[in-house]
C-alpha cells in the first residue's frame, strides 16, 4: 500500500506503549516526539491514541508506532489489545508524585502479563522541569531501574528535554533486539512479519552501548 | 445558586450569537481547515464542507422544533411527559391504543430529535430521572455536596486531575465556575456510589449533561439514572467488567450485522475494545460532534442501553468499503477516529443506525450479555491469577 521501498527491501513499524499512572504526562510525551508540541490543555486519554514518527538508525528509517492510553488503574484491565505486539514500552512517572512512581511496579508486571516477547523497556521520570516541587530524586529512579533491567532517563515534555534521546533510545534497543533475534530464531522472525516488520537479512549488530542516562 | 444561571446565560447567548458562517469562496476554492464554534460553545475544527453541513443541522434543528410544537398545539402541552407515553416502550402490551399510538409517534420523534430548549425536560421525565429523585428529600444533593465538601479521597484525587482536561477550551466549562460545578457533582456520585467512585470517562459525560440541563442538580440525577438505570450495571465500577461484557456483546453483534468487516478486522487482530472503550464509557461524548452526541443521548434515554449498540454498529457500517482496504490496524482506528470526529450531520448516523442495522430488542441484547458475563469474569480472574503470581516469584527471590 505504501511506496515502494528502497533495495533491500526493509521496511520497520515498530509499536510502542506509552504506560503509567493517569496524568503523568503520557500524551504530552507522544506529542513533544511526534510533532514536536506541548499541549498546556490536552484532554484526559480514554480509549486508544496513536502517532507514527519516523526515525533514522543506522542510515535506516525506522517508523515507530507511539501507542497511548487511559492511566487510572481500573482501565489496566481492558487493555489487553492495547498491548498486542508492542515490542517497546516507555513506562511513565512524575518526578513531582511518588504515588506515580510506586506504581511502576504494577505497571512492569502488567506488561511482562501481556507480553511475551522481549520489549525494549525505559523507565522515565517525567516532569523533570518541576526540580522545585520534586519528590522522587534521580537516585532513586536510576536504581529501581537498574535493579528491574530498565533504562532510565528523566524527561520533560514541557521544555523538551530528552523527549527525543528517549524514544531514540527504545527504538534503537528494538532494532537492536530484532537484529540479535534474527539470527537464530526463526519463530521469533515469523512472529515480528505478522506486525508488519520485515527484519535485515545480514544484521550485523554492533550491541551499541549507550552512555549518559541509559543503563 | 451555585452559579447556574450564569451558566445558562451563557450557553444560550451562544445558540443566539453565533452567526451563520458564510464560507467565502476563497476559503471554498483552498479547502481550508477552518475553526468554529458549535451550537454547545464547543471549537470545532473542520472544512468547508463540514461548516455547512452544520449550518443545515443547525436549519434542521429549527424546523424539528416546529414539529413538536405543533404536536403539543394538538395534543396538549407536555403530552409526551404522561407517565403511560413515558414508559410507553417497556410496557407497550399494558397500553391503551391511544397511549400506544402516542408511544409510537413519541419513539419516532425523539428519534429525529429533540428541540434543545425542551431537551431538560424531556430527558428528566423520560429518563427516570425525575422519578428518581422525588423519591428523596428536596434537600438531598444540597446536603450531598454539603457533607463532602472538603473530603479527600481516590476519587477526588482523579477528578481533580481530570477537570482541566475535560474539553479544555470550552468557554464555560473550562473557567474556575465550571471545574467547581463538574467537580460538585462529581464528587457528590462518587460518594452516592463507592463502588463506582470515579471512573475517568464520566468527566466528559458529566460535563456535557451540565451544559444541556437547566441545573446542577438535575445533571447530577441524569448521571445517577445512566449509571443506576439506563447503562449495565458495572460498566465504571473499579474492573470495569460492565464494559469488557459490552465489548464482548459488540464483537458478536458486529460479526452478525457486519460479517465482512468483522472477518477483515479479525484478519488484521484488530479488537473493537480499541474504539468501542471509549464510545462505551463516554457515550460518544470524547468521539462525535456535540449535537450528534445529544442525538444519540435523546434515543439513549428513551430506548436504553442497546441504542450504544446501534450507534457503534454504524459508525463500522459508514466505513464499510473504506474498512476493507485496511492492512494494519492503526488504519482501521485511523478511519474510525476520522469518522467519529466529522460526523456532523445526527440524521446521516442515525438512519445508518436504526433503519440499516436493523432491528435489536432489549431482550436479545440482555441475553447475550448473560452469555458473556462468565467469560469476562474468568479472564479478570485469570489476569488477576497471573499478576499474583508474578508477586509470588519476586518474593521468592
Amino acid at each position: 500500500m505504501e511506496d515502494d521501498q528502497e533495495a533491500g527491501g526493509e521496511e520497520y513499524l515498530f509499536k510502542v506503549v506509552l504506560i503509567g499512572d493517569s496524568a503523568v504526562g503520557k500524551s504530552n510525551l507522544l506529542s513533544r516526539f511526534a510533532r514536536n508540541e506541548f499541549d498546556q490543555h490536552s484532554k484526559a486519554t480514554i480509549g486508544v491514541e496513536f502517532q507514527t514518527q519516523a526515525v533514522e538508525i543506522d542510515g535506516k528509517e525506522i517508523k515507530a508506532q507511539i501507542w497511548d492510553t487511559a492511566g487510572q488503574e481500573r482501565f489496566r484491565a481492558v487493555t489487553s489489545a492495547y498491548y498486542r505486539g508492542a515490542v517497546g514500552a516507555l513506562i511513565v512517572y512524575d518526578i513531582s508524585r511518588k504515588t506515580t512512581f510506586e506504581s511502576v511496579k504494577r505497571w512492569i508486571d502488567e506488561l511482562t502479563t501481556h507480553c511475551d516477547t522481549t520489549v525494549a523497556r525505559m523507565l522515565v521520570g517525567n516532569k523533570c522541569d518541576l526540580e522545585n516541587i520534586r519528590d522522587v530524586s534521580v537516585e532513586e529512579g536510576k536504581e529501581f531501574a537498574e535493579q528491574e533491567g530498565l533504562f532510565f532517563m528523566e524527561t520533560s515534555a514541557l521544555d523538551s528535554t530528552n523527549v527525543q534521546t528517549a524514544f531514540e533510545i527504545v527504538i534503537r534497543e528494538i532494532y537492536n533486539n530484532v537484529s540479535r533475534k534474527i539470527l537464530n530464531s526463526d519463530s521469533y522472525k515469523a512472529e515480528l512479519t505478522v506486525n508488519r516488520v520485515s527484519l535485515v537479512k545480514n544484521g550485523n549488530d554492533k550491541q551499541s552501548h549507550l552512555s549518559c542516562c541509559s543503563r | 445558586m451555585y452559579g447556574t444561571q450564569s451558566k445558562r446565560d451563557l450557553s444560550l447567548e451562544f445558540q443566539s450569537q453565533i452567526p451563520i458562517l458564510r464560507p467565502s469562496i476563497h476559503a471554498r476554492r483552498a479547502n481550508l481547515t477552518v475553526k468554529f464554534q458549535d451550537l454547545y460553545g464547543f471549537t470545532v475544527e473542520g472544512n468547508v464542507d463540514d461548516v455547512n453541513v452544520l449550518n443545515e443541522v443547525r436549519e434542521k434543528v429549527r424546523k424539528q422544533g416546529r414539529v413538536w410544537w405543533a404536536l403539543e398545539a394538538s395534543k396538549g402541552a407536555n403530552w409526551y411527559l404522561q407517565p403511560s407515553i413515558a414508559e410507553g416502550i417497556a410496557l407497550k402490551s399494558s397500553l391503551k391504543f391511544s397511549s400506544l399510538a402516542n408511544a409510537i409517534t413519541l419513539k419516532r420523534l425523539i428519534r429525529k430529535g429533540i428541540p434543545p430548549v425542551l431537551r431538560p425536560k424531556v430527558w428528566f421525565s423520560l429518563s427516570g430521572a425525575a422519578k428518581k429523585k422525588s423519591t428523596v428529600p428536596d434537600s438531598y444533593y444540597n446536603d450531598l455536596t454539603k457533607a463532602v465538601e472538603g473530603k479527600v479521597t481516590p476519587a477526588t484525587r482523579q477528578i481533580d486531575h481530570d477537570l482541566p482536561r475535560t474539553f479544555p477550551g470550552h468557554p464555560w466549562l473550562d473557567t474556575p465556575e465550571g471545574h467547581a460545578t463538574l467537580r460538585r457533582v462529581l464528587v457528590g456520585y462518587s460518594f452516592r456510589d463507592s463502588d463506582v467512585g470515579y471512573c475517568q470517562g464520566l468527566n466528559y459525560v458529566a460535563a456535557l449533561l451540565l451544559l444541556v440541563m437547566k441545573t446542577e442538580e438535575d445533571a447530577f440525577w441524569m448521571l445517577a439514572v445512566l449509571l443506576e438505570n439506563v447503562l449495565v450495571n458495572d460498566c465504571y465500577t473499579n474492573n470495569l467488567s460492565g464494559c469488557h461484557v459490552e465489548q464482548r456483546v459488540f464483537k458478536d453483534l458486529l460479526t452478525q450485522k457486519c460479517p465482512r468487516i468483522a472477518t477483515h478486522l479479525e484478519a488484521l487482530e484488530f479488537d473493537v475494545s480499541l474504539v468501542a472503550t471509549e464510545w462505551f464509557l463516554c457515550l460518544f461524548s470524547k468521539s462525535l460532534p456535540s449535537e450528534t452526541t445529544l442525538r444519540v443521548w435523546d434515543v439513549l434515554f428513551y430506548e436504553g442501553a442497546k441504542v450504544l449498540f446501534h450507534v457503534a454498529l454504524a459508525i463500522f457500517k459508514m466505513k464499510e468499503e473504506e474498512l476493507l482496504i485496511t492492512h494494519h490496524v492503526g488504519d482501521v482506528i485511523n478511519i474510525l477516529h476520522k469518522t467519529t470526529h466529522h460526523l456532523f450531520d445526527p440524521d446521516e448516523l442515525l438512519t445508518v443506525a436504526f433503519d440499516k442495522i436493523g432491528s435489536m430488542t432489549t431482550n436479545t441484547i440482555s441475553k447475550q450479555r448473560k452469555k458473556q458475563e462468565p467469560a469476562v469474569m474468568a479472564e479478570l480472574d485469570q489476569r488477576l491469577r497471573r499478576l499474583n503470581s508474578l508477586k509470588v516469584d519476586e518474593n521468592e527471590n
